[in-house]
């Protein structure tokens, strides 16, 4: 992102005359590289669903604590990454692959995974399965889970961990429609490795 | 039918977050009728029997009519069947279900439910909307049979 602002300076330029990030940012660099005032204007988001419906919060958040349970992490952001490509999540990409950069996940890995299929040597057979399983169950309107991927990763995950994948399929996706109905805007995550 | 044997195990501590979730989106949009309608449309989008049963059951029971039920699926071409705010939350609940194909959830269709719903309903609703996606997904993927068990 640095790279790509370096061709003007940045900071000196808020986008339609107002301030592009109410939260601190370092380095000089605004969240999102919404700095360049030929970028099109931010959006602002539709409601703040968390404060309306607390309750629902709430669950979710205890729903994504059970989600992750014994999954292996660096697994896990793939198949969050993956499912919000898919959904067109921009909030949850944007929260997403900052985690999973801040945890050390390769650049490589995240930019080939929307083309897994044609870079398998990026990522194991459980990963691939895993999100093979991931575009199965986030993509139903188009039929069902068919028997091949589901077998294929019966092979790879045993059946307890492959409950426990499923059931973190589910959250991201759940995730993903409230920050896409809700039109939550991207740009502004920070990873808490990066926070503290 | 099951050329491969499916798990039906759903980890505990998720599947009472899920009940909670459910929960709490239905008590805070308030309107169980409503509730029903979304989760059985949102179930033959994606195409989910034991959800399908369980809502098409629990809908007749609570007295739904036999019209409403049988034209959800097509509730677009139908007049007087069912309400400016039921049809609104019927938009709403299809835009949030199918990111996948039509991209996105349009501001017709947002504005539209706004004008029906206030904030914190629309936020429910959203609610409802999400639950009844994630049992679908959790059902779909173990192909649960219609009358369950849903899980072990």
């Amino acid at each position: 992102m640095s790279k790509f602002l370096s061709d003007e300076p940045a900071g000196d330029k808020p986008v339609s005359g107002k301030a592009v990030s109410d939260e601190p940012v370092s380095g000089g660099e605004s969240a999102g590289g919404h700095v360049r005032h030929d970028f099109a204007p931010e959006h602002t988001p539709r409601m703040e669903w968390a404060k309306l419906a607390p309750d629902v919060y709430k669950a979710m958040w205890q729903l994504e604590k059970a989600a992750r349970q014994g999954l292996d992490p660096a697994l896990y952001h793939l198949v969050k990454i993956r499912a919000s490509q898919i959904n067109h999540c921009a909030f949850c990409l944007d929260m997403h692959t900052k985690d999973a950069l801040a945890e050390g996940e390769s650049v490589e890995r995240i930019v080939q995974l929307s083309a897994w299929e044609e870079s398998k040597h990026f990522y194991t057979r459980k990963e691939i399965a895993a999100i093979e399983l991931t575009e199965a169950v986030t993509v139903l309107t188009e039929g069902f889970v068919p028997d091949e991927v589901y077998g294929r990763a019966a092979k790879e995950f045993e059946e307890a961990e492959l409950a426990q994948l499923i059931a973190a399929i589910t959250t991201i996706n759940a995730w993903n429609r409230f920050s896409v109905a809700t039109r939550k805007v991207p740009g502004h995550y920070r990873p808490a490795a990066a926070r503290s | 039918m099951r050329p491969y044997p499916r798990t039906t195990e759903l980890p505990t501590e998720f599947r009472e977050s899920m009940q909670a979730l459910s929960a709490a989106a239905k008590r805070g949009l308030g309107d169980g009728t409503l509730a029903e309608l979304v989760m059985i449309r949102a179930s033959q989008i994606n195409r989910c029997a034991f959800c399908l049963d369980m809502h098409l059951t629990l809908a007749r029971k609570a007295g739904e009519s036999a019209d409403r039920l049988d034209l959800l699926g097509t509730w677009e071409e139908t007049t007087g069947t069912y309400t400016d705010r039921e049809r609104a939350a019927l938009a709403l609940t299809e835009a949030v279900t199918e990111l996948t194909t039509t991209g996105f959830v349009p501001d017709e269709v947002y504005a539209t439910a706004a004008a029906h719903f206030d904030d914190r309903e629309l936020a429910h609703l959203i609610g409802v909307i999400t639950a009844i996606n994630s049992w679908n997904r959790l059902m779909v993927a173990r192909r649960i049979q219609p009358g369950g068990p849903a899980w072990t």
